[in-house]
């Protein structure tokens, strides 16, 4: 009477089949290749050095297999090696404090040439000048990684709504202003909002955190979530931004302003406060990118290669307007490099303010309490989506 | 001429032409499966499973108020799939038995999204729906209307939803419709039996295969949905989903994360075991 | 072939004078330029069983579902007991069908089966169950039937099942879609006369279809047989064996020997295909062409040309045994004969013997067309 009967049983087996074919195809995609690595190179970065842009010339230039997996927050990227990916990748590309204060003790990273790599270091930016804290490890011996893109963080307005002035007056009390409920945005960018939500609070992120401020970083964080109108990744900020859906948001500076201002939306501008509760009441942060060859006990070669590779003036350039996201480097402190910035990139990664924002600033550093303080912002973002 | 079952060496014919099948079930299946189940028991924030096991992680879900989140997974679950019931058996019955030779076109139609990227869709509705977009700008500049945007609430994460599972519930529904032999509509109806009849007598109960199969399909697959929230509700609700991504990504909670999963895992194992015992299909196909 | 008496006992004196309880009048159904049902007029009396007896293709499928409502008439009247029906959808004539494909419900039990149309009428559960369990009976299915999954039953058993449902429903009128079809040959002729059965039982109007004149034979008061979308004759079993119309109907008799004939200036009939003249015992009105059909059991083996009124020598090319009878292929030259015999007239013929073969001019018609 049925001609094709469907049992349960049948489908349930179908089903079990596709699902274990699944799952055994995204393991063996992970799995290295043990060949002969002299013509491989992984690399486990922040987005834009995964870009075609940058990498094609190094793969055509040396012949070899390059790999970059791109991801958006540097625990992952940390726990990667930590959970024994050191075999996998050879390069990893991270912000300031964690090649110094965590890669470098746990043996996941190894140290570069001094007398090769310093050179380097003199034609960047004068902050940079060898020896660079952030590339040292924390005696001070080591060469343990190289800066290139570097930015301010903190929040983006629409000047056409809130002004820069207003913004950089007002810094983080932005989100201290009942008015403001509903207007803003805050990206997905969760260790970021930790921090920012300890400026808001009003203390240092960077430092053990008492009672009394695990308390008010509490209230905080739930008020700031219930009152977000959308949170989001950094496309979503920006069209909402743009369309008119908020005027602001949490987190968020050159690298996520630039590829907006690039489009052309100039009104859209990363802010530094002029004030905060930073040491020496300093209102921003800075990061900067730290990038280290992995401790593999088979590292290619290339890693090296490619660190050189990316200290070329041309390159430096390529890697700051890789896509997706438009920083400034330190290889800018090179008149051959930033000569080969136009007008509009310049403006694109807010150049004409850079200076001054990041003395505003201190540098991205470890939050000894991360761990409890991104459970207790977890569950307020929680508790503000019940309503 | 040998026995069939050489039984010193323990395994038979069967079996042992099963056992690659099998390794490659266990590795690919079981293994991924019991190293989330097995990190679950693992103190919090380890990255390893060498350490003594503890209920630590459990014990922390019960004590945060993760409930909201699986509160929303299970609502908005349920929403949509009933929802997708109402709208899909509709479109099935049509592609089934009305619209003939141009069923194939619509299934074409029905089909052809799958192949972008579902964050890529999502984000086309962004611009749909976003203030100054494609919805609201012609509002705007056609009418002079203004009506507040609707984007970033939870009805239009419903809606993603909706729109992202349709195929899902539409395509084992529309095989359930159409597995129904004609002739037993048309003797039903020449036994008396009007319209409505009709449909709940004979077309409904023989098309339940389908639609059971719809259901649970969609229904696990939007418990586990995170980027309609993410993208379309900016985050307005918190799945529980996304609250697992948080755990294994900006919390590097692997424990806690693998908890809350396996917690998922047997929330909806077990409704869906209960929906299976209750609608058994075999027995829906009268193969009791 | 089925043997006679079966059929004789139908006291057909009574038939015609039954008012008809369902009327056919230009009956057509066309699809496009097409008609499946080329203007049908018919009367069909209460009581009877009456066959419509087609190759497939010849619109008899379509004639059915257009009586039990599942198709629209395209011109053409449909009168139900004196009113006109075919505006009435099927599920509210007091008519009922029984598929080829039977179309029982898999998802109940025989009982629910059998219970459906008592239930669609809103008859309480108690009532609907002494009604069923009474036509399990009936159908000579046992009482424990009730709850069984109608998977589960046989092919016999689920005939009787659907038969059942249907005359739960009692409908004024039964229709039969060829639900034998299907069934192998000796379960077939068992159910062919339980129906037959049923139908004095229940004394309920039956109109049954099938393809197969020899079921039409076993069961029908009357038999109408279709030939692309026409009633070609109707007619009680007994004229459509004994008088075929035409060829066509002859031929659908099963095995036949027909030879083409045309009529001489001498009003002798003599064969088209080889050198022969007929002697028979009637020449229609006007006859000039058509063919003379004589049945393989009036066909006989003689020794003598004058043991009968037609003798014609061939040779034996094989010989069949079909049960009680044996079946003879004879070549007259390059025509084939068929002859039949009981089985106890053995006899010594072997294979390329030559043969007289000879019918008497009674056993023998002729027809048009």
């Amino acid at each position: 009477m049925l001609k094709t009967p469907l049992s349960r049983r049948n489908f349930m087996q179908r089903s079990t089949a596709f699902a274990a074919a699944v799952a055994a195809g995204a393991k063996f995609t992970t799995t290295p290749a043990h060949a002969a690595r002299e013509k491989e190179l992984n690399i486990l970065c922040w987005e834009g050095y995964n870009s075609a842009q940058v990498l094609d010339p190094f793969r055509q230039d040396k012949g070899a297999t390059v790999k970059a997996e791109s991801l958006t927050n540097d625990p992952t990227m940390v726990n990667r090696l930590r959970a024994g990916e050191t075999k996998i990748w050879d390069l990893i590309n991270v912000n300031n404090p964690w090649a110094r204060k965590i890669m470098a003790p746990e043996g996941l990273i190894k140290p570069l040439d001094r007398a090769t790599f310093e050179p380097y270091f003199d034609k960047m930016m004068p902050a940079f000048k060898a020896p660079y804290k952030w590339a040292m490890d924390e005696k001070g011996e080591q060469l343990i990684g190289m800066a290139q893109r570097f930015g301010p963080y903190c929040f983006v307005v629409n000047t056409d709504k809130v002004s820069r002035k207003t913004a950089e007056d007002q810094g983080w009390n932005l989100w201290n202003d009942p008015a403001n409920d509903k207007k803003y945005g805050v990206l997905e960018s969760d260790d970021w909002n930790v921090f920012n939500i300890c400026c808001i609070a009003g203390f240092d992120p960077f430092k053990v955190h008492n009672d009394d401020e695990v308390a008010k970083f509490t209230e905080t964080a739930k008020r700031v979530f219930k009152g977000a109108k959308v949170v989001g990744d950094i496309a979503t900020m920006n069209q909402s931004l743009v369309s008119g859906e908020i005027d602001f948001h949490l987190t968020g500076g050159t690298y996520s302003a630039s590829p907006a201002r690039a489009d052309g939306a100039a009104n859209i501008r990363g802010i530094t406060p002029n004030s905060g509760p930073m040491e020496g009441g300093k209102g921003g942060i800075v990061w900067i990118e730290i990038t280290s060859p992995v401790n593999n006990p088979e590292l290619s070669p290339l890693a090296t290669e490619f660190l050189k590779y990316v200290q070329d003036p041309k390159v430096a350039h390529t890697v700051a307007f890789a896509e997706g996201t438009f920083n400034p480097v330190a290889q800018m402190g090179n008149k051959e490099c930033f000569d080969l910035f136009t007008k509009e990139e310049l403006d694109a990664i807010q150049w004409d303010s850079l200076e001054e924002e990041v003395a505003r600033s201190v540098e991205y550093d470890i939050v000894p309490d991360y761990d409890k303080l991104l459970d207790i912002m977890t569950a307020a973002k929680k508790e503000a989506s019940a309503g | 001429m040998a026995a069939p079952h050489e039984t010193g060496k323990g395994l038979s014919q069967g079996a042992r032409n099963a056992l690659p099948l099998m390794l490659f079930m266990i590795i690919g299946f079981a293994a991924p499966l019991l190293t989330v189940i097995a990190y679950s028991f693992m103190p919090p924030r380890s990255f390893g499973l060498t350490r003594a096991p503890t209920l630590d992680n459990y014990a922390d879900i019960f004590a945060s108020n993760s409930y909201i989140s699986f509160g929303w997974s299970m609502l908005f679950a349920a929403l949509t799939v009933a929802l997708l019931a109402l709208i899909c058996y509709p479109i099935a019955y049509g592609m089934a038995r009305l619209f003939g030779r141009w069923s194939p076109i619509l299934t074409l139609l029905f089909t052809i999204p799958l192949f972008v990227s579902e964050n890529v869709r999502l984000y086309g509705w962004i611009l749909f729906l976003i203030k100054n977009g494609v919805l609201l700008g012609t509002l705007k500049s056609w009418f002079g209307i203004e009506p507040e945007s609707i984007l970033f609430t939870p009805g239009v994460v419903l809606l993603g939803m909706v729109y992202v599972y349709l195929p899902f519930m539409l395509f084992p529904m529309t095989l359930g419709v159409s597995m129904v032999p004609n002739e037993t509509r048309e003797a039903a109806r020449d036994l008396g039996a009007s319209r409505w009849q009709v449909f709940r007598e004979v077309e409904l109960p023989l098309s339940m295969p389908g639609i059971m199969i719809g259901l649970l399909l969609t229904f696990v697959l939007a418990v586990g949905a995170i980027a309609e929230a993410k993208v379309l509700g900016g985050q307005t609700i918190i799945p529980i989903t996304h609250d697992i991504e948080i755990a294994f990504t900006y919390a590097q909670n692997w424990p806690l994360g693998a908890a809350l999963a396996v917690l998922l895992m047997i929330v909806v194992g077990t409704l869906v075991m209960l929906v299976l015992k209750r609608f058994d299909l075999d027995a829906i196909l009268g193969k009791r | 072939m089925p043997e006679g008496p079966n059929l004789l006992k139908v006291p057909k004196d009574c038939m015609s004078k039954r008012p008809p309880i369902l009327q056919l009048k230009s009956l057509t159904k066309s699809f496009g330029t097409f008609n499946a049902v080329d203007g049908i007029d018919l009367d069909i009396a209460e009581g009877e069983f009456f066959t419509i007896v087609g190759p497939s293709g010849s619109g008899k499928t379509t004639l059915i579902r257009m009586l039990a409502g599942m198709e629209q008439a395209s011109s053409g009247d449909i009168i139900l007991s004196g009113t006109r029906i075919n505006d009435l959808p099927a599920n509210k004539r007091p008519t009922c069908m029984v598929f080829q494909s039977l179309a029982l419900f898999p998802h109940r039990t025989v009982g629910e089966n059998i219970e459906f149309p008592l239930k669609i009428k809103g008859i309480d559960p108690a009532q609907r169950k002494v009604r069923a369990l009474a036509l399990l009976d009936q159908l000579r299915l046992p009482p424990n039937y009730y709850g069984k999954s109608v998977l589960r039953c046989s092919g016999g058993e689920r005939q009787r099942v659907a038969l059942a449902r249907a005359l739960a429903f009692d409908p004024k009128i039964l229709f039969f879609d060829e639900p034998l079809s299907a069934i192998d040959y000796k379960l077939r002729k068992t159910l062919e006369k339980e129906l037959k059965d049923i139908h004095r039982e229940t004394g309920k109007t039956f109109v049954y279809i099938t393809h197969s004149l020899e079921e039409a034979m076993v069961m029908s008061d009357r038999i109408g047989v279709m030939r692309a979308g026409n009633l070609v004759q109707v007619g009680t079993p007994n004229e459509i064996y004994s008088s075929p119309k035409d060829k066509f109907v002859s031929e659908f008799m099963g095995d036949v020997n027909v030879i083409p004939v045309s009529m001489n200036g001498s009003r002798t009939i003599t064969a088209d295909t080889f050198d022969k003249t007929f002697t028979v015992a009637t020449i229609p009105q006007a006859f000039s062409k058509g063919h003379l059909v004589i049945r393989p059991e009036f066909v006989r083996f003689v020794t003598e040309a004058k043991e009968a009124e037609n003798v014609l020598e061939g040779k034996l090319y094989n010989e069949y045994a079909l049960g009680s009878r044996i079946q003879y292929q004879v070549r007259v030259g390059e025509n084939v004969f068929i002859v039949e015999k009981l089985r106890q007239h053995s006899s010594t013929l072997r294979r390329d013997q030559t043969v007289l073969i000879g019918w008497d001019a009674k056993d023998s018609i002729l027809v048009t067309g």
